[in-house]
């Protein structure tokens, strides 16, 4: 190579740097030639993988905590999917990798990954949740297909008042449908976790609505059974698990159904790992994971499993359930409180 | 004179028989007793988590207040009502306790494995907003027995005969034991015998049935308790299981 064209070569790049969307490029010649000492070289060198869980449970996806013969373990299905990645990454480097499960709080797992403390993270986590805290980070295929955000009662009235007001907006042709699911929970005062895609969601279609923030699902159903003013008149959150929950845990609760009796979404999502943005061939690498293990029936299995199946999840998490670092969990669980947020 | 050196041979020679055999004895005395404190204490953590089941399971409370320090208060208080023994003064202990030198070192490292077991599971005791989370005499037990096994040259182990955790499955001469004991009324002997031709010693310290264990354990047998597993349909009194203690003799 002459002098010349290697000036020219450089040039290119220096140009490359400073013009916005140089990233592409990157990632096309990171495709080409991978970097030495890429994400996916330095997991199989270690042996191990970061995988974060949120803390506060999602079930069925995320289970609590809790103590088996073999010690403190969590299970649910994005702990059976983990199993089922690592081993999938174990067989591709030729050596066993275990998976170092991080449970935190579901808010600092985008934080940790962006920080490089976590390889990926899993938690039911919406890959079509548009907020400005989701930047910096990429989503896989999707795991888990129809999960969405819908809402959840103990009034009759409250249900019969929502289906009025889908009613209603039905019948103006000119509401897209946005609006008609949005303005569906006017006038009632509404609990979301925070930073979820159902507080985001919330946030986004601002209506004429309480909003009452909690830390947590748990915090949120502590708030409502203390009949604490203002009373929640419904609790949003994620369709599959409000499912879970008002089906096996908290019967006292239903889900919010259209006049047919269908659930009512507010939207729909579908589920997927989060790695970071940056993180091109890992990302190439758990899509391919996914692949395999959808072709294989497997995460058709687990779905059936943890969503459809009858079984306590203690002896699950006694069976299956995966040790996680306690060193990097929080000293313990605090389930956190509720607020009203502010000018609502 | 010929045959007074061989009077002394001879003397010399039962004297030596006599004394490994007063050795051994002594030593199986020892161990048996050790064994049997080791499962006492045992006992005592499994009885003191029982005791604090409600606090532990309060799906209202955070903080539990269920610490490290406050269960071995608690163990030490209730191994003390068990056999008149201080732990806090085992190196000082009176004569009179015949507490054996293995037990003097074998007792404290239960105790920091049980320790250590009660600290690790923090992260799940002190869950708010969850009840029951599966941290229960059984699961304190085989940690704890295991942590201790792995560090000391004695196995204490958890066994039924038809124990819910595979790992808690009962040997040959367990299995054996526990048919023996399920025959038997409700006693609090124990049982102790050398195998492998005297070179290990074995105890076998049944465990009984109570009134709390009965929610899980109990009627209607076949269906499934709050951890998932079906009911074996037990009574109080019957037996539930053991604490085996298996000790080298005569190799340590």
């Amino acid at each position: 190579m002459t002098t010349e064209v290697w000036f020219s070569r450089v040039w290119i790049f220096l140009a490359c740097m400073v013009l916005s969307g140089c990233g592409l490029l990157i990632d096309a010649v990171e495709q080409v030639w991978p970097v030495a000492g890429s994400k996916v070289d330095i997991i199989c060198e270690r042996g191990r993988v970061q995988v974060g869980l949120a803390m506060e449970p999602f079930r069925p996806f995320v289970f609590p905590t809790i103590w088996t013969d073999e010690g403190a373990r969590v299970t649910g299905l994005d702990v059976e999917l983990t199993r089922a990645m690592t081993e999938e990454l174990s067989r591709r480097c030729g050596h066993p990798v275990t998976p170092v499960l991080h449970l935190v709080r579901f808010r600092d797992l985008f934080r940790l990954l962006n920080e490089g403390h976590l390889d990926w993270f899993v938690s039911a986590v919406a890959t079509n949740t548009p907020a400005p805290s989701r930047a910096g980070v990429a989503y896989s295929l999707p795991y888990f297909y129809g999960g969405g955000i819908s809402g959840i009662t103990t009034s009759a009235t409250v249900l019969e008042r929502v289906r009025a007001n889908v009613r209603e907006q039905a019948m103006h042709p000119a509401a897209d449908r946005l609006a008609a699911t949005s303005h569906a929970l006017d006038g009632l005062t509404i609990a979301v976790q925070d930073e979820t895609s159902a507080y985001y969601y919330a946030e986004a279609n601002w209506g004429a609505n309480r909003l009452i923030v909690c830390d947590s699902l748990p915090a949120a159903f502590e708030y409502a059974d203390a009949q604490t003013e203002p009373r929640i008149d419904i609790i949003l959150g994620a369709q599959p698990v409000l499912e879970y929950m008002v089906k096996r845990v908290r019967k006292d609760w239903s889900l919010l159904t259209r006049d047919s009796g269908r659930p009512l979404f507010l939207t729909k999502a579908d589920y997927g790992v989060v790695v970071a943005e940056e993180s091109y061939r890992l990302r190439w690498l758990v899509n391919d994971l996914l692949l395999k293990l959808d072709e294989s029936g497997r995460l058709g299995e687990m779905r059936t499993r943890w969503l459809d199946e009858e079984y306590a999840f203690p002896r699950r998490a006694s069976l299956e359930g995966l040790p996680f670092d306690v060193e990097k969990m929080a000293s313990h669980y605090i389930q956190g409180t509720c607020r009203i947020r502010p000018g609502s | 004179m010929r045959r007074r050196a061989w009077m002394i041979l001879a003397a010399a020679v039962l004297l030596t028989t006599l004394h490994a055999s007063i050795g051994l004895a002594v030593e199986r005395a020892e161990a048996e007793e050790a064994a049997r404190l080791l499962a006492k204490l045992l006992e005592s953590g499994r009885a003191v988590i029982e005791r604090n089941q409600s606090l532990i399971d309060d799906p209202h409370k955070g903080e539990k207040g269920f610490t490290p320090e406050l269960f071995e208060q608690q163990v030490v208080a209730e191994f003390h009502a068990k056999t008149g023994i201080d732990l806090k003064a085992l190196p000082t202990a009176p004569l009179s306790l015949r507490i054996p030198p293995l037990a003097k070192e074998l007792l404290p490292a239960l105790m920091q494995a049980s320790r250590d077991v009660i600290r690790d599971a923090q992260v799940v005791i002190n869950q708010r907003g969850i009840g029951y989370k599966n941290f229960i005499p059984a699961t304190y037990g085989s940690q704890a027995s295991a942590r201790f096994s792995k560090a000391a040259h004695v196995r204490l182990k958890q066994t039924a005969i038809q124990p819910r955790n595979p790992k808690n499955e009962p040997d040959e001469y367990e299995a054996s034991v526990l048919k023996w004991l399920s025959a038997r009324p409700r006693a609090e002997a124990y049982v102790s015998e050398l195998t492998e031709e005297g070179r290990t010693l074995r105890v076998v310290m049944p465990i009984y049935y109570a009134k709390d264990c009965l929610a899980c354990h109990g009627e209607p047998k076949g269906d499934l308790d709050i951890s998932g597993y079906p009911k074996e349909g037990h009574r109080e009194g019957d037996l539930a299981g053991a604490i085996t203690v298996t000790a080298p003799l005569g190799n340590r």
